[in-house]
């Protein structure tokens, strides 16, 4: 399979997703059945029949996971889904460690948070690291691993230990990038590292965190280095495109003001990142053989997943329709 | 040294046919890889897909018209016609232009009509417009052959 054929045939699949319009008329829907109705004459109906309306999150990620599936089979570079699903999988890594902490403490083991879209099969993990054969897992864990166990045994932070494998994601992400070759690719798991970046940033300034004290919540790889992101603590927010101005992330923040209401301004903040990472990527739909189209595909896919999920969510609590509107980042 | 002339008109002649003939291959390939990929997902396309997809063939019906035309003018299909080294290469200069524009054109012809299938996948109504992005890359093809034409009917003078 080449590129022409599978980005030919993504373009294709992009007819499918869900337009403005009908997030408009989903989130007007009276009830949950009513809004699911609506969403089984989507692709997401074969998934809905059999399943209780509650259960309309499984419902989504069947349809992430198929997309995934069928991308495999056909987009030549199967690295690049990895880099799309790794955080996925560090995200099951996480689950699985924490599960194990608590049974040393004599808790249980609870593996219900895993997610089914990583691209390592979850048995395959627990099985790893339950039997502590670090060798089987990949991305470079087998290193990271032991380290979190000591580090755990030594200051029994989770916290701690989720950085050190966001780190240790990252430095994976770069480094399949890198092998690919591919530019386009490289410059998009460099931007994704700069949004987790600001958007820690956003969090622990709004937290009056001290930046000395926030430099172990940034990590390297991107084009912001960690020393330069935490000097934004000491920043205004509405500063923070001008400190910004001399890499590309410095447009994002020059519309973002600092609101009043911390969980909104954060929301911009989080939308705002989310844009940059599909806009670093949008040179590719121009172009008939560009991979860069795969994970802008993916990331479309992500975003109406996210953006179904929060009309659901207010659908089946009542939730003020207007605030539902707002927070759709969706828009086809 | 009797045989050079007619070896280099000959050489030229095929050099054009299968110059032009390895672009349009190249070219409708690609074509014919962005086509799967739409009616994969989008069957009812074939149509649309297939017209954008013959495009870069033409160039190696171009090539195919300048053998013609060569073997036509060294009388090939009867008692071939003694020529010099000169006229010879006189013909195989005349054929080149096909063989270099056409071989080149259709590639990138193949390329267009790629972007071009992929357009139609998304907006169906837009075929016209569609069509008209690669005939550009066609004209070239175009020019090549008609330069390849009057350099052998009026540039080449033999006998």
């Amino acid at each position: 399979m080449s590129y022409v054929y599978a980005v030919a045939r993504l373009k294709a699949m992009e007819n499918r997703f869900l337009d403005a319009s009908f997030f408009s008329r989903l989130i007007d829907s009276a009830t949950l059945e009513e809004a699911l109705k609506s969403l089984g004459e989507t692709v997401y109906g074969q998934w809905i029949s059999g399943s209780a309306p509650a259960e309309f999150d499984q419902v989504i990620d069947r349809e992430l996971i198929a997309s995934c599936e069928d991308l495999e089979r056909f987009v030549p570079d199967r690295e690049l889904l990895d880099i799309y699903r790794m955080p996925h999988d560090f995200n099951n890594v996480k689950v699985i460690l924490k599960s194990l902490f608590r049974a040393r403490e004599g808790g249980e083991r609870r593996y219900d948070l895993l997610s089914a879209l990583g691209a390592v099969d979850t048995e395959r993990l627990i099985m790893a690291l339950e039997g502590e054969e670090y060798g089987l897992l990949p991305y470079g864990l087998a290193d990271v691993i032991p380290h979190c166990w000591t580090l755990w045994e030594q200051t029994k932070n989770t916290k701690d230990i989720d950085l050190m494998l966001d780190g240790a994601m990252f430095a994976a992400m770069r480094k399949t990038a890198e092998a690919l070759g591919i530019p386009e690719v490289v410059r998009w798991v460099e931007r994704r590292i700069d949004a987790e970046n600001l958007g820690n940033a956003a969090r622990l300034a709004r937290m009056n965190t001290d930046p000395a004290a926030a430099l172990p919540f940034f990590h390297n790889g991107g084009t912001i280095r960690p020393a330069d992101a935490a000097k934004l603590l000491g920043e205004p927010l509405e500063s923070w495109g001008k400190a910004l101005s001399h890499t590309d992330l410095g447009a994002v923040f020059e519309g973002i003001q600092d609101r009043s209401d911390m969980q909104a301004t954060l929301c911009d903040i989080s939308k705002a990142l989310s844009d940059s990472l599909i806009r670093v990527l949008e040179k590719a739909k121009y172009s008939a053989s560009a991979p860069g189209n795969v994970i802008l595909y993916l990331l479309q896919k992500e975003e109406e997943a996210r953006s179904l999920r929060i009309a659901l969510v207010c659908v089946a609590n009542g939730l003020n329709r207007e605030f539902a509107r707002r927070l759709l980042s969706h828009a086809r | 040294m009797e045989l050079l002339g007619l070896a280099l008109a000959l050489l030229g002649a095929a050099l054009a046919g299968g110059m032009a003939g390895v672009g349009s291959a190249i070219g409708i390939g690609i074509a014919g890889e962005s086509a799967a990929g739409v009616m994969t997902e989008d069957p009812d396309k074939f149509a649309k897909c297939l017209m954008l997809q013959a495009l870069p063939g033409t160039q190696g019906f171009y090539g195919f018209i300048i053998v013609f035309m060569v073997m036509v003018k060294l009388e090939m299909f009867g008692t071939p016609l003694s020529i010099s080294w000169v006229q010879g290469l006189m013909i195989f200069a005349a054929c080149m232009p096909v063989a270099l524009a056409c071989w080149i054109s259709a590639i990138y012809q193949g390329k267009t009509s790629a972007a071009a299938i992929q357009m139609i996948s998304k907006k169906p109504d837009a075929v016209g417009k569609a069509l008209v992005l690669p005939a550009m890359v066609e004209t070239y093809a175009v020019l090549s052959l008609l330069t390849s034409i009057l350099l052998l009917m009026f540039g080449v003078q033999l006998g």
